[in-house]
């Protein structure tokens, strides 16, 4: 059985985001396809029928990305010779003509600048984890440090779209909209596929867009639902002032007569879709503000994320989020944090960056392992790119500020699925090129599919005559991190 | 099972009732199965074949292959080695093989290609690269039910499947699909009435006629052309900065409207700078091709981001034109489709001449554009030209009068000792640095008594100070911030020493660092205004030298408009020649820095500096000359008129003019600089258009693996040779390929345009995949249909109008749209058409009837895009920054085609209800059905207010009594009364809101304030709210949603 394409997504079950109104009968055509139609998960609401392909080690993942390029010399790549070589021109022997961005190509220099923090081993594991980064380093024996990552890209747009899509340019879907595609969710009161957002609480960072959670194109129900701290959680989930719940469902109960009427006379499923619709959205009017209601978490909670979880729209309240959400069946989280990019005043900047992420991801690592639900999450920390070793702009004593760096940058995983405590990859003493095991951003695509029991090269969507994948027509599964 | 293979047997194959056995063929049945089984290895992809053999030709597919078995053997498949091998059922000899992961072909496919080697292996050509040709209208028995040739062909097609077809749908449903479909609104009461009076046998025809003539068919059908033209009111990369196309989309709506023919309509838009003398119409049609996203993010490689651009408008056209997936070729040979790489860079090549960069401006239209002022401007300016002509003659008129007057007042001044006179307009920072009295008065000039003890020197302005190399000066305050788009004029006396330093900076003091500074650099003067040092910036610098150990008076001017060609540079006011070292000034500064003199940029001045000073408006040439003369006006004056140099009478008249002139002569000035400044506003308030140009030939090549790094082969322009060449006597540009698309010869543009018009009536095309007709694509449900459609469409001389009007008069599009089970069955998607569409209106089209039925919308055709209702904060959230402000008034009610589009935060109403994000050319509609919809109807502000003010309309037009109320709200969304089962339960309902909130008055007055539109009618807030309830429930039926 191979995956449906774009003439057989009204075959889809019953599904949060409804179903495609293009004219196919759910009725009629359950009845023609019975035959062919695997047993599901007995969780799993929408999805594609033989999917999962192979037994999935984790049921969801939480991905925490951060936006901008987090530097991975400041953060995880302890390079202790760079301090030999502070000041001095990044030789050609490892720059090797590779391309740099506009912003720092026609520099009369290139000054390599060592980390100004701090690293020591932490845990069984030995991990090196930077000062910056105290409570990620506590639980660095849950974690796998990826530290030969490198991607195809050296501007944040290509180079997030590609993370998040598989290819640098639009169009394609995004990882989220894939799963919720190809295995649906856990829940039917809630999206496959939620979003969430913090700024940074300097400038606020580099734009997102809202392809990044797009379906390309998969049918828009697919896409990523932003669950938001400014007005509704959900784009218009409130009804409007002066009109309460039990209108609502006097007005519900009213509208369904008359559309089932319609049915009635004109026999056209798609009225019994869209009363059922407006019946999940009901629902939903209920399941959003009792997940996004935190008065009922204990004061422990906020003292594993600290208190910034209490405040909406921060990075921590949105791990909290993200918690309540996996225990509710969402199939794929995302965070995005804004406001890595630090091309200056690094020494300045960085540090509030890691202050406003470390506590939060860490507790939700260890919030998740404490529920018992770390083995069946996965949980994946990182950015777009590294950054450069060498300077970008006026090196100073007490200030630099690196450039985007596309070849070599660090991530971590922790849960379902992965091997905890371990260390894959080397780079060279400049923190420039890779030494050992690199893994590109299509492999990690396809590791992360891996982990939810999916083969990344047959889950497949045709469009334009093409049978498109998450992976292009590249990606190896990353084994050596896999349990 | 594959789905479409479901399609192909149910449908098109033996798996009807009462078939047997019919034939197969091979353009319907068997290229899917090759195309999408066996083209990977054995199709058009040279690279990726393992042998000779290949199924897209007939010849590769029948050749021999070893020991004499052969792949086809017509009349027996059992020694024909393709069917042995994908009825294997071992895993070693199976094909498409297991190896690679590839399933087996279902039973069905076998069966069909079983079936036809039995019946032959008959090959064809692919059918869409067949010319369309009209086939023999087919006969059908009932021979009265036809009301055009679109009907002979569908009926006769639903008789052969044994099906009937519907009866065509009551008055009522009729005019509201089709004043939707035509024009994107619902039909008013009156209209319906008309309709269902008029007694003429042509009273549907007269409707359409009606609608057909309406400008909001061309708004309706521009809506759908500005998605496949990927139009976007922003860049949509990254800071996604604005741009202004809106020029273009009024061109769309004006084309639609006149219905212009489609073949003008294409050549304009793809080559309309390229016709002899184009018209500033024609050369706003091209602005097609800039649609494009493109990129401001600093740091991008441009020429990376300039090939997508130029592979995008390849693709598009691709798409729009030829439904053809060119894209799919762009890094190796198509994997399915005849299509080369290095056809793929040849059709490239047509787009790649155009003048444009890769990293664009973020703040606007980027190059090359055009001023395209609209008809009114075009009047105003032309008023505003003869004014400033009349103040202009006015002033001439006057030259006498200021001549006797400037004489007089010069032969006193000539006797008289008076204070010299030098430019002040726009002086913000004078610094004589020491001695000489001036009007102006002396900024801060030095922080501490070092600087301020640099030596006197004397200048020919007077006292200027000495620098030694270290100790510079510095204002007080911040006063000498311009942004990038503010004129300034830097000029000081110079005596310089050594030829490096800098002269007057408001710069960090770090040579690669930013702001704006004068310096000396190899003894030239070099202007430097800089964002960031490698990226951003503008840098010139004189082609000659400045004379060393001599005064000299240096003075630079740039008149705001961010390009090197706006910097002119004087030594002792004469212009100097430049040479420009980088021209990117393309972002906002405000560095909040220090003026300083001999200093900036990390460089110090080594000699004498006078007479500094700033201006923030970009001096004439002639302002300048007059800076630097030794003579005072005292002295010009007391010389003959004929000895004085023309900058000295200049010097002297502008004195005259600022100091003496009597008032007429003043006032004759004044209007005429008013006038001038006010032509000038409004020339700069024009909008302009992204346009298609030619600028030097491109040389093109393959890229290897796409990348636009690695060229490989020199491609000239050329179209896939697959499809017929193109005529000697056109041009090989982009205005030949253009006549090419739409020639007679071309099998293509015709289908593809009129399937999707049929989509948008239909909902499906007739060919389901509208952007692929190649042997990926779906097989047309109706071929003869389409190719005949194609050939009227091409002999009306491509008449979209009329086009329309022959399908929407058709019988079939006339059916009812209710279907049975059995139907639904056996055709869930309408392909057969037996029956009437029944489609969820497009996102455009729910809104606008909201706003139309509720009396908000506000009819206006064309101008700027708008910025209606959106929930706060969804920009700020994406990117911080100020974020989306809305509109009030008018802005919050026009047409959704006129919605502001940014497109990386798309508008939210639009997404949810399916519309294409715009970031690249989509031609295929889709309808969900989501619960996000359904909160977004409910309670969207937009349809909160738009229920309140259908809810006063019900009160007021609608009559005295609850039921007629209802019954108008009834006839003015949905174009009929309710039925009497869906009355009682309306009564039910709205007894139900009245008495909540006769209970509770509060939250009533809280639900009738929603939205802008004031409270038009008094009524009781109580009544309001509960009709307002009943209003909103009406919007939300999902036959208010749907075209039925």
């Amino acid at each position: 059985m191979r995956p449906l394409d774009e003439t057989g997504l009204a075959l889809t079950r019953r599904h949060f985001f409804g179903r495609s109104a293009t004219g196919i009968g759910v009725a009629a055509l359950a009845s023609l396809l019975r035959a062919e139609t695997r047993a599901e998960s007995a969780t799993a609401h929408g999805g594609l029928p033989g999917l999962p392909h192979f037994p999935p080690k984790a049921k969801r993942v939480i991905y925490l990305f951060q936006s901008g390029g987090p530097s991975q010399m400041e953060l995880f790549d302890y390079k202790p010779r760079l301090e030999e070589f502070h000041g001095q021109d990044l030789p050609e022997s490892v720059r090797m003509g590779q391309r740099l961005t506009g912003m720092s190509a026609s520099q009369s220099s290139f000054p390599v600048v060592p980390s100004k923090f701090q690293f020591a081993r932490h845990g069984n594991s030995g991990a090196w984890v930077s000062e910056l980064l105290p409570h990620t380093a506590k639980i660095a024996d849950q974690l796998t440090f990826i530290k030969s990552l490198h991607t195809e890209a050296i501007n944040h747009d290509p180079a997030v779209t590609f993370i998040q899509t598989g290819s640098q340019i639009a169009g394609r879907p995004s990882i989220g909209a894939w799963l919720s595609y190809g295995i649906g969710c856990e829940t039917e009161d809630l999206p496959a596929f939620v979003v969430m957002i913090s700024p940074g609480k300097g400038t606020g960072g580099q734009p997102l867009y809202d392809r990044l959670w797009g379906s390309g194109f998969l049918p828009s129900r697919y896409q990523g639902v932003k669950f938001r701290s400014v007005g509704d959680p959900v784009l218009y989930l409130s009804n409007p002032a002066g009109f309460d719940g039990a209108d609502r469902r006097r007005f519900l109960d009213s509208l369904g007569k008359i559309n089932q009427m319609n049915y009635e006379d004109l026999g056209d499923p798609e009225i019994t879709t869209r009363i059922s619709q407006y019946e999940m959205a009901f629902r939903m009017q209920t399941s959003v503000p009792e997940l996004t209601d935190l008065s009922k978490e204990p004061a422990r909670t906020f003292e594993l994320y600290g208190e910034d979880a209490r405040t909406p729209g921060t990075f921590a309240g949105n791990c909290l989020l993200a918690r309540r959400l996996a225990e509710r069946g969402v199939r794929f989280i995302q965070l995005f944090h804004r406001d890595w990019d630090h091309h200056g005043n690094l020494p300045r900047d960085l540090p509030k960056r890691c202050e406003e992420v470390d506590q939060a991801s860490a507790a939700l690592v260890q919030d998740l392992k404490e529920r018992g639900m770390l083995d069946e999450t996965l949980v994946i920390w990182g950015g777009e790119f590294g950054r450069t070793v060498y300077c970008q702009g006026r090196l100073t004593a007490t200030d630099y500020g690196r450039d985007h760096h596309p070849r070599c940058f660090t991530m971590w995983l922790a849960g379902g699925g992965i091997k905890p405590g371990i260390s894959l990859g080397e780079t060279d003493d400049y923190c420039y090129n890779i030494t050992k095991d690199p893994v590109h951003v299509h492999d990690l695509q396809a590791t992360i599919l891996q982990c939810l029991g999916i083969d990344h090269t047959r889950l497949t969507y045709k469009f334009q005559g093409r049978h498109f994948r998450l992976t292009d027509i590249a990606g190896n599964v990353v084994k050596n991190i896999l349990v | 099972m594959p789905i479409r293979s479901f399609v192909t047997v149910v449908l098109f194959g033996a798996g009807l009732a009462g078939a047997k056995e019919p034939t197969v063929e091979f353009n319907r049945d068997i290229r899917p199965i090759f195309s999408d089984k066996c083209y990977t290895c054995h199709g058009p992809d040279a690279a990726n074949r393992k042998t000779k053999l290949r199924f897209d030709i007939e010849a590769g597919a029948k050749i021999e292959l070893s020991k004499g078995r052969k792949v086809i053997v017509p009349g027996d498949p059992e020694q024909s080695e393709v069917y042995k091998r994908v009825a294997s059922n071992d895993p070693a000899l199976r094909m498409p093989p297991a190896y690679m992961g590839r399933e087996k072909l279902t039973d069905a496919e076998i069966g069909l290609i079983r079936r036809w080697i039995e019946q032959g292996a008959q090959w064809e050509r692919h059918w869409s690269l067949i010319p369309p040709k009209r086939r023999p209208m087919p006969e059908v028995p009932e021979k009265n039910w036809p009301r055009n040739p679109i009907d002979s062909f569908v009926l006769a097609r639903v008789e052969r499947e044994g099906l009937k077809h519907s009866p065509e749908a009551d008055r009522r449903t009729l005019i509201r699909r089709v004043t939707l479909d035509v024009t994107g609104l619902p039909p008013t009461p009156d209209e319906v009435q008309a309709f269902l009076n008029d007694a003429a046998p042509n009273a549907y025809e007269k409707v359409v006629d009606r609608l057909l003539a309406s400008p909001r068919y061309a708004e309706r059908m521009a809506f759908r052309w500005m998605e496949a033209a990927r139009y976007g009111d922003t860049n949509g990369y990254q800071t996604d900065g604005v741009r202004d196309m809106w020029r273009w989309r009024d061109w769309v709506i004006n084309a639609f409207d006149r219905n212009m023919p489609f073949d003008q309509f294409t050549v304009e838009q793809l080559a309309g700078d390229l016709l002899p003398n184009p018209t500033l119409d024609q050369r706003i049609a091209t602005a097609f091709h800039r649609n494009h996203r493109t990129n401001a993010e600093g740091g991008i490689v441009p020429e990376e981001f300039r090939v997508e651009y130029v592979a995008d408008r390849a693709e598009t056209t691709s798409t729009v034109w030829l439904g053809l997936t060119v894209g799919c070729a762009r890094c190796h040979d198509h994997k399915y489709d005849p299509i080369k790489q290095k056809e793929y860079y040849q059709l490239f090549a047509y787009f790649n001449n155009v003048p444009e960069k890769g990293l664009v401006y973020n703040f606007g239209n980027e190059e090359p554009y055009i001023k395209a002022p609209t008809t009114e401007q075009e009047h105003r300016l032309a008023d505003l030209d003869k004014s400033v002509a009349d103040a202009e003659q006015h002033w001439r008129s006057l030259a006498p009068t200021v001549m006797d007057a400037q004489r007089k007042w010069e032969r006193k001044i000539a006797r008289s000792k008076t204070p010299d006179w030098t430019v002040t307009e726009g002086l913000t920072f004078h610094s004589p640095l020491a001695g000489r009295r001036s009007s102006v008065e002396v900024a801060g000039c030095g922080k501490d008594d070092v600087h301020c003890d640099l030596p006197l020197a004397d200048s020919p302005a007077g006292k200027g100070r000495q620098f030694d190399g270290k100790h510079f000066l510095e204002s007080d305050g911040d006063v000498a911030n311009f942004d990038y788009l503010q004129p300034f004029t830097f000029a000081a006396w110079i005596k310089p020493e050594s030829g490096k330093g800098a002269i007057l900076s408001h710069y960090e003091d770090y040579f690669e660092g930013q702001g704006h500074g004068l310096y000396l650099i190899d003894g030239k003067i070099r202007l430097h205004v800089v964002f960031r040092w490698t990226d951003i910036g503008l840098r010139v610098e004189t082609a000659d030298p400045v004379k060393l150990n001599e005064w000299q008076h240096v003075l630079v001017t740039y008149d705001g408009k961010r390009k090197a060609s706006g910097v002119h540079v004087y030594v002792n006011g004469t212009p100097q020649e430049l040479k420009v070292l980088f021209d990117e000034l393309t972002w906002p500064m405000d560095f909040k820095l220090p003026l300083r003199i001999g200093a900036g940029g990390g460089l110090r001045f080594k000699g004498a500096i006078a007479d500094a000073r700033v201006y923030r408006i970009a001096l004439t040439p002639e302002q300048v000359a007059a800076i630097p003369l030794q003579r005072s006006i005292h002295e010009i004056a007391a010389l003959r008129p004929e000895t004085r140099t023309k900058a000295e009478s200049d010097k002297l008249r502008f004195a005259f003019l600022d100091r003496a002139a009597p008032k007429e002569i003043r006032r004759a000035r004044d209007e005429l600089r008013t006038v001038q400044k006010a032509r000038q506003q409004f020339w700069e308030s024009i909008p302009t258009v992204m346009v298609m140009a030619e600028g030097k030939s491109r040389d093109t090549f393959v890229l290897k693996r796409g990348a636009y790094d690695n060229p490989g082969d020199r491609v000239t322009p050329g179209v896939p040779s697959v499809l017929p060449p193109m005529r000697p006597e056109w041009p090989n540009n982009r205005l030949g390929l253009a006549r090419w698309l739409v020639d007679r010869g071309n099998p293509l543009t015709a289908r593809v345009t009129v399937n999707r018009f049929w989509q948008m009536y239909f909902g499906t095309g007739l060919v389901k995949t509208v952007q692929d007709f190649g042997s990926q694509g779906d097989w047309p449900a109706h071929l003869e249909l389409l190719d005949w459609l194609a050939c009227e469409f091409m002999d009306s001389g491509w008449n979209v109008k009329a086009l329309q009007k022959t399908i929407v008069t058709s019988a079939t599009y006339r059916q009812a749209s209710a279907v049975t089970p059995e139907l639904l069955q056996k055709d869930p998607e309408n392909r057969l058409l037996a029956r009437g569409p029944r489609l969820r209106l497009g996102p455009e089209m729910i809104r606008d009837q909201a706003l139309a039925v509720s009396g908000l919308l506000v009819e206006k055709v064309g101008g700027p895009s708008v910025k209606p209702y959106q929930p706060p904060g969804l920009w700020q959230e994406l990117a911080g920054g100020e974020g989306y402000v809305r509109d009030r008034g008018e802005g919050l009610y026009r047409r959704s085609l006129y919605t502001y589009w940014k497109r990386t935060v798309a508008p939210p109403f639009m997404i949810n209800f399916d519309s294409p994000n715009r970031e690249t050319c989509t031609v295929r509609e889709t309808r969900t059905n989501t619960p996000l919809q359904a909160l977004d109807l409910m309670n969207d502000i937009t349809f909160v207010e738009a229920a309140r003010k259908l809810a006063e309309r019900m009160m007021t037009e609608g009559g005295k009594e609850p039921r007629e109320r209802v019954e108008f709200a009834y006839k003015l969304v949905l174009a009929r009364p309710p039925k009497p089962a869906e009355m009682q339960v309306l009564m039910e309902t709205l007894d139900g809101f009245e008495a909540r909130y006769h209970r509770n008055r509060k939250s009533a007055k809280e639900f009738v304030k929603h939205g802008d539109s004031p409270q038009e009618i008094k009524a009781d807030a109580r009544e309001l709210a509960a009709y307002t309830s009943i209003a909103s429930l009406i919007l939300n039926l999902d036959e208010a949603v749907t075209k039925q």
